[in-house]
C-alpha cells in the first residue's frame, strides 16, 4: 500500500469527519438519525456561495457566510420539524421521519434557486496541490484536515468545559433528570442544534471546494452516518474515528477490489465488524433506546 | 380513465410494499433502510426469470419471492441478532450494495441503462388483488401468536425474552414476511412500469416507505394503508405546481408528523367490532347533542 | 375521535380541492381548438439531473416565446405544460399519461436522459403523441426486432455515434493509448464507453481493460481511482461523466501530475471552464452547438439577460425541438397524428442551431449529423473540427 493511498484515505475521512460530528451531535442529544443535515449543508454551501464568494469575497467570509446560515436554518428547522415532538416525548422514530423530510424540503429550496445553472466556488487557493517526495496532496485536503482539528478541539472544549457543553453533556445523558436539575432542556436542544448546524455550515463550504457545488451534494450524509453508527451511537469521539476508517476502507478497498464491489465488501465488514464488537468503536454502553 | 386506473395500479402496488413495511417497523420496531433493495430483488429477479429464460409469470413471481426470502434469511441472520440501531445501518448497507451489483452485472441487468423488454403483465385487478391478499396476510399475521409476539419485542425486548419469547426468531420471522411481500410488490412494478433501473431503489425509497406508516399510523395496519394512498397519491394529485412540488408535498407530511404524532389513525384499526364501536360512539354524541339541544 | 375525523376530512377537502383545481386549469387549455396548440415538456424538473431538464426546458420555453411573439402557429399561440418526472421511472410514466390523456397534448418535448425515455417508450405505442426527445440509448427508440417504436424520436446523435466520434477524433490526432473512467451507475456514461472503445480498438488503439475504471455515484476519491490510468501514461483519458464529475475528475487527474489528454463527453462546454477556474489545456470535447460564432454567442448574451441562464447546448437542443416541432405543426395541422408523424419521419436537412438535421425514418434517430469537437486553449474553447460518424 503506497503513501498516497493513506493520504487519499485520509482526506475522504476527514471530510467524513466534518460530516459525522454534526450528525453525531445530534444523536448524542436527540437519539435520533437527523438526516437533513445533508440537505443543510448544501443549502449553507449555497448560501455561501450566493452572498460572499459570488461577490469575489474570500474564503474566510465564504465559510462565515456558510456556517451562520446553518446555524440559524438547523435553529429554524428545530423549532418547525422537531419541537412539537421533543414536547410530545415520541419516540426518535418521529425525529428520523421529521429530518427526512425536512432534507427534502431544503432540497427541494435549492433546486428551485440553482435551477439549470451549475456553480463552482471560484478557486481559494494559488497552488492546488503540494507535493512532498512523490506524494501529491491538494490544498483543499490539507486546509479541511487542520480545519476539522481545530473544530473539533473548540467543541471538545465548549462540551467538556463550558456551562453550556454540561447541560448538552446532562441532557443528553437524561433529558428528565437534567430538566429536575434546573437546565433548561429546550434551551440546551437549541444550543445543539446551532452547533450542529454551523458545522454544517462548515462541512458544506469544504464539499463545495472538493466536489462542486450540486444540489444532491448533500447525500454524502449517508457517509456521516454510517461512521457515527460505526462508531458506537452518540459518542463524537467514535464518529470521527468510525469516519477515519471508513475513509481508509473505502480508499484501500477501491484501489484494490475497484469502485464497483466496494460498496459490497463495506457491506459485509460492516456486517461482521457490528457482529464482533456490538457496541460499536467508543463502546460507551448506551442504553437501548429505539 | 386511464391515468386514474395508472395512478391507482401504482398505489396499490406501494400499498403492497408498505404492508411489508408495516411488519417489520409497525409491528415489531424495526427500522430497514435497505426494504427497496428487496423490491430490487423481486423486480430483476422475476423480469430476468421471464425475458432471458423464458418462464411464466406466475412461476416467475414465485421463484423471485423466494430468491428474495433465501437472501432475506442471509442478510437477516446476522442482522436481528444486532442491537436495533444497527439495523438501519446494515440495510442500507445491503441496499447500496444490491444497487451496486446490479450495475455491475451489465450482461444479466442491463446495467445503468436499466433492464428493458419486460412484458406488460400486472393490470390493475392483479394489483387490487395482491393488496387485498397482502393486507389480508399481514392483519392475519398481526392477530395471530407470531404478531402479539412482535409487538411484545417492540415494547420492550428484554422483557419479551424473560417471558420466554425466542427474540432473534420472532425478528426473523417478521423480517422474512416483510420481505416476501416487498419482493412480491417488486415482481407487479416491474411487470407494470415494463422497464426498471438500480436508481429506483436506493434508501430514500425505504425511507419513504417508512414515512408512509408514520404518516397512518404506526400502530395501526389501516392507518399504514391509508397513508401509502395518500401519499404517494398527492404527488400527482400535486404536478401542477411542478417544481414547487416537492417542497409544498414536505411541509404538508411535516404538519402531520408534527400536530397527529401518531398517525392519521393512531391505533385504530378498521374491523367490523371498531366500526360498530365507532359508530355507537358517534351516536352517542349525537343523542347527547340533542339533549343538550332540547336543554337550551 | 374527534379530532381525528376533522382531520381526515380536512386532508380528504385539501385533496379534492386541489384534485379539482388541477384538471380543471389543464383542461381549459387542452382543447386544441381554442386559439392555443398544447405542447409538454416531460423533464427532469427536480431530481439528481434537474440542471439537465431545466436547460432543455428553458430552451424549448424560449423557442416557444419566440414563435408566439412572431403570430404563433397560424395565429394559434403555443402553449407548453412542464411535467417534471422528478428523475424518476414511476413519476415519468404518469407524467407521460396525464399528459397525452388527460391535457392531450399534441407532441412532448422528451427528456435527455435515457432511463426515463425507456420508461415510458413501451406506453407510448398506445398512444399518437409523438415523443420528441433526446435520449442516446438506441434502445430508447428501436424494438428488439430492429423497427423503431412509432412514437419515440431522438434528435441528437445517439451513444454509438458520439462515442465513435470522440475516438476516431483522438485516434485521427496521434492518440494511441488510453485509459477510462466513467461512472458505472449513470446509463449515459455506460452507453459511450462501449462504442468509444470498440472504435479506438478497430482503428488501433490501444484501451485495457483494467484501464478502465468504473465509480459510483457517491465515489469522491477520484485520486485513488485514476492513480492506476496515470501510472500507465497513457496518450489520453476517455472521461464520458457530467459535468460536476468532470470538474473533479480533470482536477484529480492534473493534481496527479497527468499531462496527457482528457476527452470529455458533452458536458465539459462551458461552464466547465469557468467552474475549472484553471487552465483547461488537454481538455477536448464533442459538443452539440458551435458556441464560438457570433450568432450563438449573441443568443446565450440575451438568454442570460432575460432569463439568468446560461445556455448550454442541451438549452439549444430543447430550442431545435420545438422550432421542428412548430415547423412540423405548422405545415401538417395538429389533427392528424399520423401525417405529424411521417412529417417527423421525414426531417431532412433541417438547420438548427444543432446542426443539420436528419430524422432516419428506420430508426427514428438523427442521420450522419454533424457534431463539434473542441478544446479549451487556457479557459476559453477552441473549435477544432465537425465530425460525423
Amino acid at each position: 500500500m503506497s503513501l498516497q493511498i493513506i493520504v487519499n484515505g485520509l482526506a475522504t475521512g476527514s471530510v467524513y469527519a466534518l460530516i459525522a460530528t454534526g450528525f453525531s451531535l445530534i444523536f448524542n442529544v436527540l437519539k435520533f438519525s437527523n438526516f437533513s443535515h445533508g440537505a443543510l449543508m448544501t443549502l449553507s454551501a449555497f448560501s455561501g456561495y450566493f452572498v460572499a464568494a459570488q461577490s469575489g469575497l474570500g474564503l474566510v467570509p465564504t465559510i462565515l457566510v456558510a456556517v451562520v446560515t446553518g446555524a440559524l436554518v438547523a435553529l429554524a428547522g428545530e423549532f418547525v420539524a422537531f419541537r412539537r415532538i421533543t414536547l410530545n416525548n415520541s419516540s426518535p422514530v418521529y425525529f428520523f421521519v421529521s429530518s427526512i423530510t425536512l432534507g427534502t424540503m431544503f432540497e427541494g429550496i435549492i433546486t428551485v434557486k440553482v435551477g439549470a445553472n451549475f456553480y463552482n466556488y471560484p478557486q481559494f487557493f494559488q497552488n492546488s496541490t503540494i507535493k512532498f517526495g512523490g506524494v501529491v496532496i491538494s490544498t483543499s485536503d490539507l486546509l479541511m484536515f487542520f480545519c476539522s482539528v481545530i473544530t473539533l478541539l473548540i467543541l471538545a472544549y465548549i462540551l467538556q468545559k463550558t456551562r453550556q457543553g454540561r447541560g448538552l453533556r446532562s441532557v443528553s445523558f437524561d433529558r428528565d433528570t437534567a430538566s429536575l436539575m434546573g437546565i433548561n432542556v429546550t434551551r440546551t436542544i437549541q444550543f445543539t442544534f446551532i452547533v450542529s448546524g454551523a458545522l454544517a455550515g462548515l462541512a458544506g463550504v469544504f464539499l463545495g471546494i472538493n466536489y462542486t457545488l450540486y444540489p444532491t451534494l448533500g447525500s454524502l450524509v449517508v457517509k456521516g452516518f454510517i461512521a457515527s453508527v460505526i462508531g458506537g451511537l452518540g459518542s463524537l469521539t467514535g464518529a470521527i474515528i468510525g469516519a477515519v476508517l471508513l475513509g481508509f476502507m473505502e480508499t484501500i478497498l477501491i484501489s484494490l477490489v475497484g469502485s464497483g464491489y466496494t460498496p459490497v465488501f463495506t457491506f459485509l465488514l460492516m456486517l461482521v465488524f457490528l457482529l464482533v464488537r456490538p457496541s460499536g468503536i467508543a463502546g460507551s454502553n448506551i442504553q437501548e433506546k429505539a | 380513465m386511464t391515468l386514474y386506473l395508472s395512478i391507482l395500479t401504482q398505489i396499490l402496488i406501494t400499498v403492497v410494499a408498505v404492508c411489508g413495511v408495516y411488519v417489520l417497523t409497525g409491528l415489531t420496531g424495526m427500522f430497514s433502510l435497505g426494504q427497496a433493495a428487496f423490491m430490487a430483488v423481486g423486480s430483476y429477479a422475476s423480469g430476468i426469470l421471464v425475458v432471458k429464460c423464458g418462464f411464466p409469470f406466475w412461476l416467475a413471481c414465485i421463484l423471485a419471492v423466494l430468491i428474495a426470502v433465501v437472501i432475506g434469511y442471509l442478510v437477516g441472520f446476522p442482522t436481528v441478532r444486532l442491537r436495533r440501531d444497527y439495523i438501519s445501518l446494515v440495510t442500507l448497507g445491503f441496499g447500496e450494495a444490491i444497487t451496486a451489483l446490479l450495475n455491475r452485472a451489465t450482461k444479466l441487468t442491463g446495467g445503468a441503462s436499466g433492464f428493458i423488454g419486460i412484458p406488460r403483465k400486472t393490470t390493475f385487478l392483479l394489483a387490487l388483488v395482491s393488496a387485498i391478499a397482502a393486507i389480508a396476510i399481514v392483519s392475519w399475521f398481526k392477530t395471530s401468536k407470531y404478531g402479539r409476539q412482535c409487538i411484545a419485542v417492540r415494547g420492550d425486548e428484554l422483557a419479551a425474552k424473560a417471558m420466554g419469547i425466542n427474540v432473534p426468531k420472532i425478528k426473523m420471522n417478521a423480517f422474512l414476511l416483510s420481505v416476501a411481500v416487498t419482493a412480491f410488490s417488486g415482481c407487479l412494478y416491474a411487470f407494470f412500469i415494463t422497464y426498471v433501473d438500480p436508481t429506483i431503489f436506493g434508501w430514500k425509497k425505504s425511507a419513504d416507505w417508512v414515512i408512509m406508516v408514520f404518516f397512518g399510523g404506526v400502530n395501526s395496519l389501516t392507518g399504514s394503508v391509508v397513508g401509502a394512498f395518500i401519499l404517494s397519491g398527492l404527488p400527482e394529485v400535486l404536478r401542477s405546481l411542478d417544481q414547487y412540488r416537492s417542497i409544498i408535498y414536505a411541509i404538508l407530511v411535516l404538519l402531520i408528523i408534527n400536530f397527529k404524532p401518531s398517525g392519521i389513525f393512531g391505533e385504530w384499526e378498521l374491523s367490523p367490532r371498531n366500526l360498530k364501536a365507532l359508530g355507537e360512539k358517534l351516536a352517542k354524541r349525537s343523542r347527547k347533542e340533542e339533549k343538550t339541544d332540547g336543554a337550551a | 375521535m374527534k379530532k381525528v375525523l376533522a382531520f381526515l376530512m380536512a386532508i380528504a377537502m385539501g385533496l379534492s380541492a386541489t384534485a379539482c383545481s388541477s384538471p380543471s386549469t389543464s383542461s381549459g387549455s387542452s382543447s386544441n381548438q381554442g386559439g392555443e396548440i398544447l405542447i409538454g415538456c416531460l423533464q427532469d424538473v427536480t431530481g439528481p439531473t434537474s440542471s439537465l431538464g431545466q436547460m432543455v426546458q428553458a430552451g424549448a420555453q424560449w423557442a416557444v416565446d419566440e414563435i408566439n411573439e412572431n403570430g404563433g402557429i397560424d395565429g394559434k399561440k403555443i402553449k407548453m405544460n412542464s411535467y417534471d418526472t422528478k428523475g424518476d421511472v414511476t413519476e415519468a410514466v404518469n407524467a407521460f399519461t396525464k399528459a397525452v390523456t388527460v391535457d392531450k397534448v399534441s407532441v412532448i418535448v422528451g427528456p435527455p436522459v435515457a432511463n426515463i425515455a425507456l420508461a415510458i417508450k413501451e406506453i407510448s405505442e398506445q398512444y399518437d403523441v409523438p415523443v420528441m426527445g433526446l435520449a442516446m440509448d438506441k434502445n430508447a427508440q428501436l424494438k428488439q426486432d430492429g423497427t423503431p417504436y412509432k412514437n419515440m424520436f431522438t434528435f441528437q446523435p445517439n451513444a454509438d455515434q458520439q462515442g465513435a466520434i470522440m475516438a476516431k477524433y483522438a485516434i485521427e490526432n496521434g492518440f494511441k493509448s488510453f485509459g477510462a473512467i466513467y461512472n458505472e451507475s449513470n446509463s449515459y456514461s455506460t452507453s459511450l464507453l462501449a462504442p468509444f472503445v470498440q472504435t479506438v480498438e478497430g482503428a488501433g488503439g490501444t484501451i485495457p481493460k483494467n484501464l478502465q475504471v468504473a465509480y459510483n455515484a457517491n465515489d469522491t476519491d477520484f485520486k485513488t481511482l485514476l492513480s492506476p490510468i496515470v501510472k500507465a501514461n497513457v496518450d489520453a483519458i476517455f472521461v464520458p461523466n457530467y459535468t460536476k464529475d468532470l470538474v473533479n475528475i480533470t482536477t484529480a487527474a492534473r493534481a496527479l501530475g497527468y499531462e496527457g489528454a482528457l476527452i470529455c463527453g458533452l458536458d465539459a462546454c462551458p461552464p466547465f471552464n469557468t467552474m475549472m477556474g484553471t487552465s483547461c489545456d488537454g481538455v477536448y470535447y464533442i459538443n452539440n452547438i458551435d458556441d464560438t460564432t457570433q450568432a450563438l454567442q449573441d443568443m446565450i448574451k440575451t438568454v442570460k439577460e432575460k432569463t439568468g441562464v446560461e445556455a448550454t447546448n442541451k438549452f439549444f437542443l430543447g430550442y431545435d425541438i420545438v422550432n421542428i416541432a412548430a415547423k412540423v405543426l405548422k405545415e401538417n395541422g395538429t389533427s392528424d397524428p399520423a401525417k405529424i408523424r411521417t412529417a417527423l419521419e421525414n426531417i431532412t436537412d433541417y438547420a438548427g442551431m444543432t446542426g443539420n438535421i436528419s430524422i432516419d425514418p428506420k430508426t427514428h434517430m438523427t442521420k450522419s449529423m454533424e457534431m463539434f469537437m473542441f478544446t479549451y486553449e487556457g479557459t476559453t474553447p477552441k473549435f477544432l473540427q465537425k465530425f460525423a460518424a
